[in-house]
């Protein structure tokens, strides 16, 4: 049997193959190279070998970043479980439940800027809600200065990245839901589960495929989260640096100090470190999916 | 009958008018041009009762045109090539000063007729889109740059805009204040046509301040006066000093406010550890130990944070330009009755200030001449004095204060430093030296000015540190 030739189906992918080349292969080829020159972006690079990476593996404040992007991933774990724990309650048929589902969706449909600005106004020092709420228990002598506290600059980030994505995940994990067997839960019920043993033998288990999804993606998200800093620190990353991760710290070096070169390298190190984190990810949690 | 009487009356009423355009041509007509125009004319008719009526012609009219149009005064820059098309890109003017804009450009036009002007205003992302464009090489012709900010020397350091002081007529350069032609040299060359300026003053809010018993005008007249102030505000009103560290040029603002000298006169080491120095850093610790300013402001990279604050009525007072009234008033009607304004206080360099925005042309411009023609017509006189009218900003030429409108007497809040206007502006300069590798530097001196403020890091050992970091940016 002699296999056919067939040009169609690679005609067919062409125009995707260009896109992905000139959008995404091209430029990481591009930074590669920008990440062996000294770039200021304005004057064309000069090409400096492993200055960039030498310079990187000494750099305080870029391991202080990589640090703060690992801490980040505590984000992942946390939305998992809220969004799976709001799934299942926005999986009842309740009067005006489309309502509710709908508003938990809200901030997936809103601008960061937009959401990350509100959330400064929570936490402002004079007037916000936050202190004014805390003060009004008692909790606090007096309003506190969340934004300006060093501990407090990446806890904020993180509590805003994980009521932003909430809704959304939770719509993910509401669909796996609903394509779960009622037959299943009908059966832990007559094995006597409660309602926590029947979610948790029988809808998490289930929910598997959309874990592996979300803890890839939102993990991914979470290494690059760079919009909730910028705005919550007024494009300072904090003080003390507080809040700066991976992504915040390349823009920094590229377009406030202009070393377009030396952000390269922090570019290729971020894509090393996403790169490493996706195969773990795919590969140890499929193996899960196929054991099942 | 009667129509044919008509027709008659303005078959003769059409040739009468003809030969009368015609005799009433001048003498001195180099060339001709027949132009059509559209002319009522009013004729009475008489047939059995007198009836008025107006009847609309097409006439021919003989329009004078001299070869050449007569010079315009603003028309300053000689060599202005033909047919030029120039980029020009302005910082945060648009929609609020959109007529403005057109405006002059259209009189820049008829100034210097054939030059095509493609206008754009940047906001927020100015810096990026400018660094991006000069990258992809399809930067502006004629670029507004902030002069305080250091975007000047920044551009020029790197050969990217045009030495103004070889290419520009001493008669032209004279029209500027010569403290803001001197501004920001690079080698000891301009790169900047001088334009609008700015004149600090605190703005004070009267609902809070007048709760600490103190009197408007007994405001601080110099810096060191403000931790004083500051603790007596948080007391008496329980509320923050809304004060900021220029986190993007901390050195200026050590040298203005602290008499500072940052770097040695051989520009081989940094010095900004001296007592000086640390004296001035000192002033920002002690502050905020005493839990006196708002920490948010006090770091914050941009002057809009500042000014939010003040705008929401949470703040006695904020130092900034009479221009930003407007926002006030537009985002907190009920403060603007409330509003004080009084003189910025002092640093101990005793300098008042220094320019806040210029013009600069891109060095590898194809329409220099054109280019330089319109950076310079935006910045003359009038332009500046038509500005100066819509805004509360002052001009960076002499002559557009002889306008009646600087000697009338302010009626508006925003206007209350146009009378001092000219005498604040003729000393503005800038005592900060060139600073090699700015950003960088200014990186580290922030980083040690936080470490000294919010990391108990003694203010000496903070600046001393800095200093050793940063002069590796001088090897």
């Amino acid at each position: 049997m002699v296999k056919r030739f067939s040009l169609t189906p690679y005609l067919f992918l062409t125009p995707a193959l260009i896109a992905i080349a000139v959008f995404v292969l091209f430029p990481i080829g591009a930074v590669f190279y920008y990440s062996f020159t000294d770039y200021d972006i304005v004057t064309p690079p000069v090409w400096i070998g492993l200055e960039n990476y030498l310079k990187l593996a000494q750099d305080p404040v870029f391991w202080k970043a990589l640090s703060h992007s690992l801490v980040y991933l505590i984000v992942t774990p946390t939305l998992i479980v809220l969004s799976i724990a709001l799934a299942i309650v926005i999986n009842r048929n309740l009067r005006g439940i489309h309502v509710f589902r709908a508003l938990y969706y809200i901030p997936a449909v809103s601008g960061t800027i937009a959401i990350g600005i509100a959330w400064r106004w929570l936490f402002d020092a004079q007037g916000g809600l936050i202190n004014g709420v805390l003060v009004w228990l008692g909790v606090l002598q007096e309003p506190l200065q969340w934004l300006a506290e060093p501990a407090y600059t990446l806890p904020i980030a993180m509590l805003m990245t994980i009521w932003m994505g909430v809704g959304y995940y939770a719509m993910i994990f509401l669909a796996g839901l609903q394509n779960i067997p009622e037959e299943l839960y009908d059966a832990a019920l007559i094995d006597g589960a409660t309602d926590l043993q029947k979610h948790w033998y029988v809808s998490v288990p289930g929910l598997r495929p959309q874990i592996v999804f979300v803890f890839v993606i939102s993990s991914l998200a979470a290494l690059k989260v760079f919009e909730e800093i910028l705005v919550l620190t007024n494009r300072t990353g904090g003080i003390l640096d507080s809040g700066v991760t991976m992504v915040f710290y390349l823009w920094r070096q590229a377009f406030r100090l202009s070393h377009a070169g030396y952000a390269s390298a922090v570019a290729i190190a971020l894509l090393i470190l996403t790169l490493a984190f996706s195969v773990f990810n795919v590969r140890f949690l499929e193996r899960g999916i196929e054991a099942d | 009958m009667r129509s044919k009487m008509l027709v008659v009356v303005a078959i003769v009423s059409v040739i009468a008018l003809t030969l009368a355009g015609c005799g009433a041509t001048p003498a001195p007509v180099v060339s001709t041009v027949v132009v059509q125009q559209t002319v009522p004319v009013k004729e009475t008719v008489v047939v059995t009762q007198e009836v008025e009526k107006t009847v609309v012609q097409t006439v021919q009219v003989e329009v004078p045109v001299t070869a050449t149009p007569l010079p315009n005064p603003e028309a300053v820059i000689e060599g202005v090539e033909p047919d030029a098309e120039i980029g020009f890109w302005t910082f945060w003017l648009s929609p609020t000063f959109d007529d403005y804009i057109k405006s002059t450009i259209a009189r820049f036009q008829e100034a210097y007729p054939g030059v095509k002007v493609n206008w754009e205003d940047h906001q927020a992302t100015f810096q990026d889109d400018l660094r991006n464009s000069f990258a992809a090489g399809n930067a502006p012709d004629v670029i507004n740059l902030s002069v305080s900010e250091g975007w000047v020397s920044d551009y020029a350091t790197k050969g990217l805009l045009l030495n103004l002081d070889d290419a520009v007529p001493q008669s032209v350069k004279d029209i500027y204040f010569p403290g803001l032609w001197k501004e920001q040299l690079v080698d000891g060359k301009n790169y900047q046509f001088p334009w609008y300026e700015g004149i600090n003053v605190e703005l004070i809010n009267k609902q809070i301040y007048d709760q600490t018993g103190l009197k408007v005008e007994d405001f601080p007249k110099t810096v060191d006066g403000l931790p004083a102030l500051c603790k007596t505000i948080k007391e008496k009103t329980n509320t923050l000093c809304d004060i900021r560290l220029t986190v993007n040029d901390l050195l200026a603002q050590m040298v203005y406010e602290g008499n500072v000298k940052v770097i040695s006169d051989d520009g081989k080491t940094f010095t900004f550890d001296s007592p000086e120095a640390v004296e001035w850093l000192q002033m920002y610790v002690d502050m905020v130990k005493d839990g006196t300013v708002d920490k948010t402001v006090l770091t914050a990279e941009q002057d809009r944070t500042g000014l939010d604050l003040f705008t929401t009525g949470k703040a006695a007072f904020y130092q900034t330009g009479p221009n930003l009234i407007r926002e006030v008033r537009a985002n907190n009607p009920g403060l603007y009755g409330y509003l004080a304004v009084v003189p910025a206080p002092v640093g101990k360099s005793g300098v008042l200030g220094k320019g806040l925005m210029g013009i600069s042309v891109k060095n590898d411009t194809k329409f220099p001449n054109a280019s330089i023609a319109l950076a310079q017509f935006f910045t003359n006189p009038k332009s500046m004095l038509e500005f100066s009218k819509l805004v509360a900003i002052y001009p960076s030429t002499p002559a557009s204060y002889d306008d009646p409108f600087f000697s009338t007497p302010p009626t508006a809040i925003e206007d209350s430093a146009r009378p001092i206007a000219k005498d604040i502006v003729s000393k503005y300069a800038d005592i900060v030296p060139f600073i090699p590798n700015k950003a960088d530097v200014n990186q580290v001196v922030l980083d040690a000015v936080q470490q000294a403020i919010f990391n108990d890091v003694p203010a000496q050992q903070a600046l001393t540190d800095a200093v050793t970091k940063a002069n590796a940016f001088l090897q």
